[in-house]
């Protein structure tokens, strides 16, 4: 079977007597217009991770100086969570590829708690930020700070939006080995979220 | 086609989370490292843009589950988390 075909031919799994080994083949987890999605996500967030350290270069001394006034431990936080968030939702997609939709379910509320801690640390650095006079306005530092962060963030709570709709179908026992493309390209899309923070973190708060 | 078992998909992804949280430790506080043993900045930096590949990579190959999906596909992310840390490299240390 040729790569193009396989990219849209389901996944074939057979649970078999054991009920813990599967046959798969080679595929394209979820749809294929979601990972058109994600590359166009990725290509625009990789513009603004050029343009955050080309602006670095030209005005280093304003960047060391804004650098110095994020909480660093914050954004470490942010990472774990956003990690430890996809770890739970890969596990989920493994329950609902054994039939274990419910359990699946509850995988991703326990996703979406340690993901709603990033939303609580982002909203409290913004206000910590805001305490001390700083805002998008600043200068370019923080310019891009406030913007590509923010922009992140919009894209987490899409995605625990769409987990949301992914979490009650699966609580529903709606999806099956025939129809789980829907619940694997939410699954992507929320890994998509992580892989950029893990870009966005050393690039604004490390180096 | 290959057979896939279910409990070792478990296990690859609990070992590729506890990979990727000693990453982010250890490149949120290499700098600590750096300054311990008066080393270049540049070499904090490479260090920093390899962890960045290091934990795509794992999230490409186990959470996004591509090293069992068409090549093109998974090439296509993996020369994101390559090609974007090293452009940015050439931009901070070039």
């Amino acid at each position: 079977m040729s790569n193009a075909i396989a990219t849209t031919v389901d996944a074939e799994m057979d649970l078999g007597n054991t009920s813990n080994t599967a046959i798969v083949e080679k595929r394209l987890p979820g749809d294929l217009a979601m990972w058109f999605f994600i590359l166009a996500e990725l290509t625009v967030f990789a513009i603004l991770f050029i343009g955050f350290a080309v602006s670095e270069q030209l005005n280093a001394q304003m960047f060391n100086e804004g650098k110095a006034k994020l909480h660093q431990i914050s954004g470490l936080i942010n990472t774990l969570t956003l990690i430890t968030s996809s770890f739970f939702v890969a596990i989920a997609l493994n329950k609902m590829h054994q039939g274990l939709g419910k359990q699946a379910a509850q995988m991703l509320v326990v996703a979406k708690l340690v993901a709603s801690v990033y939303i609580g640390v982002k909203i409290w650095e913004y206000l910590s930020l805001f305490e001390q006079g700083i805002d998008i306005e600043t200068n370019t530092f923080f310019t891009l700070y406030f913007m590509i962060t923010f922009f992140h963030l919009m894209h987490v709570l899409l995605g625990m939006v769409i987990l949301a709709f992914v979490t009650v179908k699966a609580a529903k026992n709606e999806y099956n080995e025939s129809n789980i493309s829907g619940f694997e390209s939410g699954a992507s899309y929320w890994h998509m979220v992580d892989l950029l923070w893990i870009i966005l973190f050393p690039l604004i708060y490390v180096i | 086609m290959k057979l896939l078992n279910i409990n070792s998909v478990n296990k690859k992804n609990t070992l590729s989370w506890l990979w990727l949280v000693a990453l982010t430790v250890l490149s949120t506080y290499v700098d600590v490292f750096i300054e311990l043993f008066n080393v270049q900045k540049s070499l904090f930096i490479i260090t920093v843009l390899i962890i960045v590949f290091l934990k795509g990579q794992q999230i490409i190959d186990v959470f996004m589950e591509l090293k069992h999906a068409p090549k093109l596909w998974r090439r296509l992310l993996l020369a994101y988390v390559t090609l974007l840390p090293i452009i940015i490299g050439c931009i901070y240390l070039l």
